[in-house]
């Protein structure tokens, strides 16, 4: 087999505190016999859709994870993790990027976060700086990949062919961007704020990842810079030692590794905002299977979602005896205020009893006690409701770039 | 909900730390061997910048027209660096082994 070529890292933006990964050249030689071994060790998991066999691996700071990409790390959170509690354990949080140039080696005594742009006074902050700008804050949120659950689109979507698992729940620890922002002064006239990280294509040509958000949204108070989830530092894969922390909005806007905000007087033109990460400019999000829509807009908040984590697809259930259903609910931000759920497909539906509220932007569990009168397959379902009345379709919708899924969930269980 | 801490434990820490470092497990997956001359040009070409995964995991009936729009993406904005002459027969290996036109397919 002919061996790839080996290509220097281009590196064109290294800084003193940071190594990256990139290339090939820069990531470990593919030698025959460590293929052999490590496929050996592996093991495997196969998502509901086809072609959905996947290996799962351990990453640093992380337990084995289902392997979507490599270069760059691309890992989905194992649907059963779901099942442990509303709090997405670190080293089970997903992990999602764009380009393969990402930092290895992080120091967080000279990292620095440069604010800037049409700003009074721009500021080069170090993380002690940073942390006394303002008390700390923290805010239960849950982060969700804009293509979560796209390997479930009918008919089929390209891109990170995923399951349900990019997403999690986490405490996030920091200061609200408004504070940066008002420490370096916003000049009046100005429009978005955009924000950059670490993470660089890695031949250096590429549309460098950068995300924008309105002013006023930046500005808002609960736009966090996060160097804590669940109570410890960021793992390096979730953005450590800084990351943005949108509430309710999907995961590309949580811009990891964050070095750069630049306030701006006008709109953000680049890729990532524009052709990339649209969505169908309106109420669904989307489109007759195979269209395309006639205006799009920037994906932005959370539709509302809801799961069933106790019991998988095919798990067997004794008739006439008590079982506890259990899962998890979110939204965009409004809360969810009622979780229902049915036993038959639909027909009928019962109010679950929700769990402990961690906040409006959290996973809310829920829980209904279920005895299988006689033996047979159940379809279980769940469809929640938010404070605003927005809730689930029972058909799914759809959108060529495999956004936002948020169909009615079904989980058919055996009962013997 | 926004909730107020103290910071003292963030204060106290500020004796220097240490970097944190991470080494990426090796990158196993590997392109389908083929007679096809796209084979040896997508080895180059693609891996130059990301593993084969984003390939081998794409749904297998996506059609011609997905993988030549995409191979031209990669090009153009994303800035790879190989030459247009390349891109039919890359498209052609593609599509055979991983998408609408394998043998397994028809």
């Amino acid at each position: 087999m002919a061996k790839p070529p080996v290509v220097k890292t281009g590196a064109p933006q290294r800084r003193a505190f940071l190594k990256q990964a990139g290339t090939l050249g820069a990531a470990s030689a593919l030698s025959g016999t460590s293929l052999a071994a490590l496929a050996a060790e592996a093991s495997r998991i196969t998502l509901p859709f086809d072609n959905g066999e996947r290996e799962l691996v351990a990453y640093p700071q992380k337990r084995p994870l289902i392997l979507l990409t490599a270069r760059p790390p691309q890992l989905e959170t194992p649907f059963s993790v779901f099942n442990e509690g509303e709090i997405t354990p670190n080293d089970a949080f997903f992990v999602r990027y764009h380009w393969a140039g990402i930092p290895t080696s992080i120091d967080p005594d000279t990292y620095r976060l440069k604010v800037g742009g049409n700003v009074n006074t721009p500021l080069e902050l170090s993380l002690a700086e940073l942390r006394q700008l303002s008390d700390a804050v923290e805010i239960v949120a849950v982060n969700q990949c804009s293509g979560n659950s796209r390997g479930l689109f009918t008919p089929r979507a390209n891109g990170g062919q995923l399951s349900n698992g990019a997403m999690g729940n986490a405490r996030w620890t920091g200061i609200p961007l408004k504070k940066v922002l008002e420490k370096a002064g916003v000049k009046a006239g100005s429009v978005q704020v955009s924000f950059n990280g670490l993470d660089t294509p890695p031949l250096g040509d590429g549309p460098d990842f950068i995300k924008a958000l309105n002013i006023d949204q930046a500005l808002d108070g609960e736009v966090m810079l996060a160097w804590q989830m669940n109570g410890a530092d960021l793992p390096m894969l979730n953005g450590y030692p800084l990351r943005l922390v949108v509430p309710g909005h999907y995961g590309t806007y949580w811009v990891k590794h964050l070095s750069d905000i630049t306030v701006l007087d006008k709109a953000f033109e680049g890729f990532w905002m524009n052709p990339a990460y649209r969505i169908p400019d309106n109420q669904c999000a989307c489109v007759a299977p195979g269209t395309a829509p006639a205006r799009t807009v920037p994906i932005n908040r959370f539709n509302v979602r809801s799961f069933v984590t106790s019991h998988a697809d095919g798990a067997q259930l004794k008739s006439g005896k008590p079982h506890a259903l259990r899962g998890i609910a979110f939204d965009g931000g409004y809360g969810v205020t009622e979780v229902a759920v049915s036993t038959d497909g639909g027909k009928s539906w019962q109010a679950a009893t929700l769990g402990k509220d961690l906040g409006r932007y959290s996973f809310r569990s829920w829980s209904l006690a279920f005895t299988p009168p006689k033996k047979g397959s159940y379809e279980i379902m769940v469809r929640a409701t938010n404070r605003i009345g927005q809730s689930q379709p029972m058909t799914a919708l759809w959108n060529a770039a495999g956004y936002m899924r948020n169909v009615v969930e079904t989980t058919r269980v055996i009962v013997v | 909900m926004l909730r107020q801490l103290s910071i003292i434990a963030a204060l106290c820490a500020s004796a220097s730390a240490q970097a944190l470092d991470i080494n990426l497990p090796p990158e196993t997956a590997v392109f389908k061997p083929s007679p096809l001359p796209g084979y040896e040009l997508v080895q180059r070409n693609c891996m130059l910048c990301h593993s084969v995964h984003y390939i081998q995991s794409q749904p297998p009936m996506s059609p011609r027209a997905y993988w030549e729009a995409t191979v031209k993406k990669m090009k153009k904005p994303f800035g790879a660096p190989f030459p247009d002459e390349d891109v039919p027969a890359m498209v052609d290996y593609l599509v055979k082994t991983y998408g609408a036109e394998r043998q397994a397919a028809k």
